[in-house]
């Protein structure tokens, strides 16, 4: 009598704190090994995507990804930044395409809100599929910084100064490539996004 | 009322008032207050201002030491040595220690906390409810002198700064905090370790200085002029800063910890 009651109880503890994590993904991602030594993956911040729903970089997991950080008000670089990620994704054969994700990540926590943020997406045609666009804190757009090796620094006006650097993950969060500047790299980029298990 | 129990009362009153005023500057336990005041980029382009405020903050008196960063690691076993992801530092992590839990012979209790990477100084702040000073407001506490708040005024100051440079390291660190306060009451500033800044990755330097190289490296950072040529020991902290990445973890190279002045909270020190 009693293991009739246990077992749908016990069934139900699992299901409802996966179910309030956010779906099937992050059930997955609670039951898969933890992130590899060298993942970005380890990095726990939680970011807010422009629909205003929290993200986490973990749930990219499983998948190559082509990542930047920019900000929306930036007027040289960081619209040459996502033209060429949107060439190398063009330039992925379609298995590929298909698999790998496109992430931008803001460094203006104060003026790329997600309203911002999804009218550049809107503006740059940026497809919800393929491309991920990313706010979060001070604190957090710093460490991720940090571990992608990007320099940047907000100037007086508010805007920002900074790297020029395209990273590709592997399906583990592991770096495996970086293209730094704004001439060239972008075949090899794309292939290292192809070689990605 | 009689004049003597009104008289109680304003000078109670009083007492009060100054304890709560003391409440809300007194630093937290091994800080000191260090004032608002400015800061001068060493590099700045020519949109950015000469000077630029520094909000009232507290900092360390002195860096972490390993005592307090083994009590770090005791209480979080993710940053011991065996066990620290690769991403957060790179294999020198408490290279001197003996063990996890054993900083041993080479690492004082007292000495600072060397080989640390940026993140696990970013996490030993975090744990401690504090966090890391900002270049800006490092180099605000440091330009102290011993008399005021402008040591480059002060005879020996930089000279003094050069020498540590010029040194070299100890194979095992003197105890921190037996250094000189400076005009704010910080100590070892200048002369013990070399120290983390949460903005390390701040400057837009290039390390190849051939000038077409550096096109479409950096967006924004037009050409730096230099607030003194003669400022050699910013130089050589801006450089050295520039060149650190964030897992690195290096003999020479520990942190303290700052936190904000918030004298509206301060009701619960």
């Amino acid at each position: 009598m009693k293991t009739a009651l246990v077992l749908p109880l016990f069934v139900l503890t699992i299901l409802v704190p996966a179910l309030r994590a956010g779906g099937c993904g992050a059930a997955a991602a609670a039951a898969a090994p933890a992130p590899s030594g060298r993942s970005i993956y380890q990095l726990g911040a939680t970011w807010t995507d422009d629909s205003g729903r929290p993200f986490r970089l973990a749930a990219l997991r499983g998948q190559p990804v082509v990542l930047a950080m920019f900000f929306t008000a930036c007027g040289y670089a960081c619209p040459r930044i996502v033209a060429d990620m949107a060439q190398v994704r063009a330039s992925l054969p379609p298995a590929v395409r298909a698999r790998a994700r496109f992430v931008l990540v803001s460094f203006d926590d104060v003026r790329d809100t997600v309203p911002v943020l999804h009218a550049y997406r809107e503006q740059h045609e940026l497809p919800a599929d393929g491309w991920v666009l990313l706010r979060g804190t001070p604190e957090d757009i710093r460490e991720l910084a940090a571990v992608l090796g990007v320099q940047y620094r907000r100037d007086a006006q508010g805007l920002f100064e900074h790297s020029n650097l395209i990273t590709v993950l592997d399906a583990e969060g592991e770096i495996v490539h970086q293209r730094s500047g704004l001439e060239g790299g972008l075949a090899a980029a794309a292939g290292a996004v192809v070689a990605v298990r | 009322m009689t004049h003597r129990t009104s008289a109680k009362a304003g000078l109670t009153a009083i007492a009060l008032l100054a304890a709560a005023a003391g409440l809300r500057a007194a630093p937290p336990a091994g800080m000191v207050l260090i004032p608002a005041g400015v800061y001068a980029p060493l590099l700045r382009g020519p949109a950015d201002p000469a000077r630029v405020p520094v909000p009232a903050f507290f900092l360390d008196e002195r860096p972490v030491t390993n005592a307090e960063f083994l009590a770090f690691v005791r209480a979080n076993p993710r940053w011991r040595r065996s066990q620290v992801p690769a991403v957060f530092a790179e294999r020198g992590y408490l290279a001197r220690w003996a063990g996890d839990l054993e900083p041993g012979p080479r690492a004082p209790a007292d000495a600072p906390v060397v080989e640390v990477s940026w993140f696990a100084a970013r996490a030993y702040a975090r744990w401690a409810g504090r966090r890391l000073p900002t270049i800006a407001e490092w180099e605000r506490a440091a330009a102290a002198g011993i008399h005021g708040d402008a040591g480059r005024s002060e005879p020996g100051y930089n000279a003094a700064a050069l020498d540590w440079y010029a040194t070299p390291q100890p194979a095992v660190l003197p105890a921190a905090g037996s250094g000189r306060p400076n005009f704010f009451g910080a100590r070892d500033l200048l002369d013990l370790v070399w120290e983390w800044v949460d903005d390390f990755n701040s400057a837009l330097v290039n390390g190849d200085s051939r000038g077409a190289g550096g096109a479409g490296l950096f967006c924004g950072a037009g050409a730096a002029s230099s607030r003194d040529p003669s400022d050699y020991p910013a130089f050589m902290r801006t450089g050295y800063r520039s060149s650190l990445k964030a897992d690195y973890t290096v003999a020479n190279l520990g942190f303290r910890c700052a936190q904000d002045f918030a004298p509206q909270a301060a009701r619960n020190p």
